[in-house]
């Protein structure tokens, strides 16, 4: 490069007036090794956001109806991706030259920020290198029926019980970088690590309201278990059955079935029941399937190859090869 | 109050301070003084008129958070209630239902019509979306609505008693951080209107269950709550399955014998020939039998009995031939109930596995790392099969990262039995092609690129510069800001003490050329007008005698101007030249001879340096008005 003394001494005071780049990002939209945008982005892309569904799953069979399927993330695929949107617009060798120089840092920062993109507003910054990500594809009628399933993963098992309520930051939660549905019956989600248990939960869409119902002769009983009004605990004492009126089907006889609460002490009824208290009453909760075996599992119990590694060493190496 | 994540708090009713409509609000004021009444102050009145707007027809879209069951859907909801959740809080009760009612009761119900037992009519004008003979006063929201027509008897039998109407809706506040409980309302405030009857599944005469469809609508109870029944009819312990939907199309003729009770055999069977058979024993289709007075068949004559077509879901029912009701539907979804399907079976059924896991039976090729075997046609057209990976593997793949590519065909692995493994290779164009298809995208990259030049050309300079400035400052570390700071004192230095630096600044203002007034006013005066000195010397009539016999200079002659004029000018000159006090051995330029490059006085004869350049520093020789004009900065000043 040649320099032209005057023109240094004109330009560096200007030049030098920017501020070199800041190598650590603070702040979600602070430019770092890569301009904000561009870093949202690119991480996105990472958390393959984009990217058609026939590269994630190249093959039907290998997801078919009602079917959960398991994966890790393997980074140098996510890696030649980012790659590829970088390329874009490399003419010559300087931008090659300096694209080498520069994504190292790039990737870092990618690493960085993969974890920020689903942080809650106002929470800290997650820092650290690049862990191994896992996930998991869901292809079943749970997912357009009930949208909004939730989905916890944890990488101990929740010491309490498979109801234990983990804060989402809280130790032992697994945080997910990527919840979404890619088409109305299937389910991408991404963990920052490998779960050891991963609850699915049914959407609390509006707390569900009902009663346990049964086959009886002549039809259909319910029955319900009150609750107490302030606690929220179920009170001791048989279930209540629930009446129903006579001459249309399924329709609850809600004023018997105050005077029958009414009877049981804290169920709120005895004062009257209010639209409150019987919804409390009704409350029912989601049913949560929690995943993850306590036993070691044998890999060939989940995944079974069409070709064994032995026969790929055998047989196609040598037959095809040169 | 902060509610805390993950719970919430259920309100009995939360009122709005006023129901919709629409109100007048009245501001008087009274002024008092001493030693005045107030009537003798008026004060206009101030009328304001406030228009309270609630749906009333039809619910807007963005009010409605969820339903479920979820609409469309089919599944095993027999054992929960519909409900609908709305994003207002305020919403259910922001009406009064009926004059006389408590404001506690709610003016919407959640009722759930199986299929056949009423009729949903869609874009009616809203005058008729309530049963006719009956108006809602008040302003409506929407010009079409749909409404629910419906016998009375199925209203007796399927909506709920008014005592049930208010224990069907509550408000609920959820923390405003918990998105799962939020579902996107803003304020953390939902509404709920809960049905009062379980979507059971069917079942047919042999016990076997059947689906069976549900209509759940939101209606408006307005000006129709005492239709309701008033409390409970009789109650059972448990509830029939609904049966296998019937349709019964009776003969006029005979529908309206029935209905006036002419005829003996007052009973309407159903057909032999439609499908199903009742589930429950003694199905009768009975009207009422008696014979009946004139008034009383004018009467009924005088009743809606038109529909001849009776849907009857319930087979086991008595259906009775009478009025028909419309009820304003606000939002209607529809679902199925049947089978044994719910969130529950779904999950436990769940095929799980790592991806790869597939069915033998199908002859596709994974293998145990995870690469599945696919058609390939390559650049040429060839038909190949290559390995294909995609981002998810059955199994933790290494650490260690990929090195930069900078093109696809760099990441084409040949494997040994020579077919290729394009994983990385499809990986690195779909990323390239996702970047361009997407211009904001190549325009950032560009920009980015440009600014890393720019640093780079930055960081060449002051790599250069380093070993000049180690000189100078020794071992200090340079603070890369210092080209600021450099800037900045040159800026300071040369603004404090310019004249050292840049040269002399220029006066705010430029004196002007002082006027020579040596001499007596008479002097001063007959020089001014060119004429002999001692003209106005004298006595008035000496003057004037004097300046008759003076010559008087005038324009029109060029000869005796000019010599006047040169004259003057050349004296001007002369004292200009003396003024300046540095010795130049230029000579003058003699008296006549002209510039050769003077365009705009072509009559002067001397240059005239004096007024033209008034408003510049003199120079001793001045610029030659051909030159361009000079800056003040010029390097030949003495």
């Amino acid at each position: 490069m040649r320099v032209n003394a005057e023109t240094v001494l004109r330009d560096l005071p200007l030049a030098l007036a920017e501020q070199p780049p800041v190598v650590v990002v603070n702040t979600d939209d602070e430019d770092g090794a890569i301009p904000a945008g561009l870093r949202e982005w690119l991480v996105r892309l990472r958390l393959l956001e984009g990217v058609p569904f026939a590269y994630l799953v190249a093959d039907t069979e290998l997801l078919p109806p009602e079917s959960i399927r398991w994966f890790y993330v393997d980074r140098r695929w996510t890696d030649a991706l980012v790659q590829g949107a970088l390329a874009v617009g490399t003419v010559n060798t300087d931008d090659r030259t300096q694209l080498t120089a520069q994504y190292p840092a790039v990737r870092d920062e990618l690493d960085r920020e993969e974890r920020n993109l689903r942080r809650r507003k106002g929470s800290d910054r997650y820092q650290g290198d690049a862990g191994p990500v896992s996930g998991f594809i869901l292809r079943s009628r749970a997912v357009s029926g009930w949208p909004a399933v939730h989905v916890r993963a944890f990488s101990v098992d929740p010491v309490e019980a498979d109801d234990a309520r983990v804060p989402e930051d809280g130790p032992g939660r697994m945080r997910l970088l990527r919840l979404e549905r890619l088409a109305p019956a299937v389910l991408l989600c991404l963990f920052d690590g490998v779960p050891t248990v991963v609850h699915l939960e049914e959407p609390r869409q509006g707390v569900q309201f009902g009663f346990d119902t049964g086959d009886e002769s002549g039809g259909m009983g319910a029955q319900l278990r009150p609750r107490n009004a302030t606690t929220f605990e179920y009170l001791t004492g048989d279930p209540i059955p629930v009446p129903f009126r006579t001459g249309s089907t399924g329709v609850v006889d809600i004023q018997h079935l105050e005077r029958l609460l009414a009877s049981r002490v804290g169920s709120g009824a005895a004062d009257g029941l209010d639209s409150s208290e019987y919804a409390l009453q009704l409350v029912r909760f989601p049913f949560r399937q929690v995943f993850g075996e306590p036993e070691d599992t044998p890999v060939r119990l989940v995944f079974q190859p069409t070709i064994s590694y032995q026969t790929m060493v055998t047989e196609v190496f040598r037959t095809g090869g040169v | 109050m902060a509610v805390g994540e993950g719970r919430f708090v259920l309100y009995s009713r939360i009122e709005p301070p006023l129901e919709a409509g629409e109100y007048r609000f009245t501001a008087s004021q009274s002024l008092t003084a001493t030693g005045h009444t107030a009537a003798q102050l008026p004060v206009a009145d101030l009328p304001t008129y406030v228009t309270v707007r609630s749906p009333r027809y039809a619910m807007p879209p963005d009010q409605v958070l969820s339903t479920y069951p979820p609409a469309g859907s089919e599944g095993s909801y027999g054992s929960r209630l519909p409900q609908v959740v709305i994003r207002r809080r305020t919403l259910p009760w922001e009406r009064s239902v009926q004059a006389g009612v408590p404001r506690s009761t709610p003016w919407l119900a959640l009722v759930l019509i199986a299929e056949g037992e009423a009729e949903l009519k869609l874009n009616q004008p809203v005058a008729e979306c309530v049963t006719p003979g009956r108006t809602l006063p008040g302003k409506a929201d929407t010009e079409l609505g749909s409404y629910l027509q419906i016998r009375r008897s199925v209203v007796h039998r399927v909506f709920p008693t008014r005592l049930d109407v208010p224990l069907l809706a509550h408000a609920r506040e959820v923390d405003i951080h918990d998105t799962e409980l939020m579902m996107g309302d803003d304020d953390g405030f939902l509404a709920v209107v809960i049905a009062n009857r379980l979507p059971l599944s069917g079942r047919d005469e042999h016990g076997a269950e059947t689906p069976v469809k549900y209509l759940a609508c939101l209606v408006n109870l307005e000006g129709q709550f005492t239709e309701l029944l008033e409390r409970s009819p009789a109650r059972a312990p448990v509830t029939r399955f609904p049966a296998a939907s019937v349709t019964v199309k009776a003969n006029l003729v005979e529908w309206d014998h029935a209905r006036m009770g002419h005829t003996g055999t007052s009973s309407v069977a159903p057909p032999a020939s439609f499908g199903t058979a009742p589930y429950a024993p003694g199905s009768t289709w009975v009207a009422t039998g008696e014979q009946r007075g004139v008034s009383d068949v004018y009467t009924e004559m005088a009743r809606d009995f038109s529909h001849a077509a009776v849907a009857g879901f319930v087979a086991g029912e008595t259906v009775s031939l009478d009025p028909t009701l419309r009820f304003p539907v606000l939002l209607h979804w529809s679902f199925t109930s049947y089978g044994k399907v719910t969130f529950r079976s779904l999950m436990e059924d769940l095929d799980s596995g790592l991806l790869g896991t597939t069915n033998p039976a199908q002859r596709v090729e994974v293998v145990e790392t995870g690469h599945l075997g696919l058609d390939h046609r390559t650049r040429r057209g060839d038909q190949v099969r290559s390995w294909y990976r995609g981002p998810c593997v059955a199994h933790p793949t290494t650490a260690e990262r990929l090195p930069l590519a900078h093109a696809a065909d760099q990441l084409r692995i040949i494997v040994p039995d020579g077919r290729e493994d394009i994983s990385l290779a499809a990986a690195f164009e779909i990323g390239r092609l996702l970047a361009l298809s997407r211009p904001s995208m190549v325009a950032a990259l560009l920009r980015w690129r440009q600014t890393g030049y720019q640093t780079a050309r930055r960081r060449a300079v002051w790599d250069e510069l380093a070993p000049f400035l180690t000189e100078v400052v020794g071992d200090y570390v340079l603070d890369p800001r210092l080209g600021v700071h450099l800037g900045r004192g040159l800026a300071k230095a040369v603004t404090t003490r310019p004249e050292e630096l840049l040269g002399d600044p220029r006066p705010l203002a430029t004196p002007g050329r002082p006027l020579a007034l040596d001499g007596t006013p008479e002097q001063v005066l007959a020089q001014g007008f060119s004429l002999p000195a001692g003209v106005f010397q004298g006595s008035p009539s000496q003057v004037l005698s004097r300046l008759r016999g003076s010559e008087v200079i005038l324009a029109r002659e060029p000869g005796l101007k000019l010599e006047a004029l040169a004259h003057t000018l050349n004296q001007v000159v002369d004292r200009l030249v003396a003024d300046v006090r540095r010795p130049v051995d230029e000579p003058r330029l003699p008296g006549g001879t002209r510039p050769p490059d003077e365009p705009r006085l072509p009559e002067a004869p001397h240059r005239p340096e004096g007024p033209r350049i008034t408003g510049r520093p003199r120079f001793p020789e001045g610029p030659r008005p051909s030159d361009p004009p000079r800056l003040p900065d010029g390097g030949d000043r003495g």
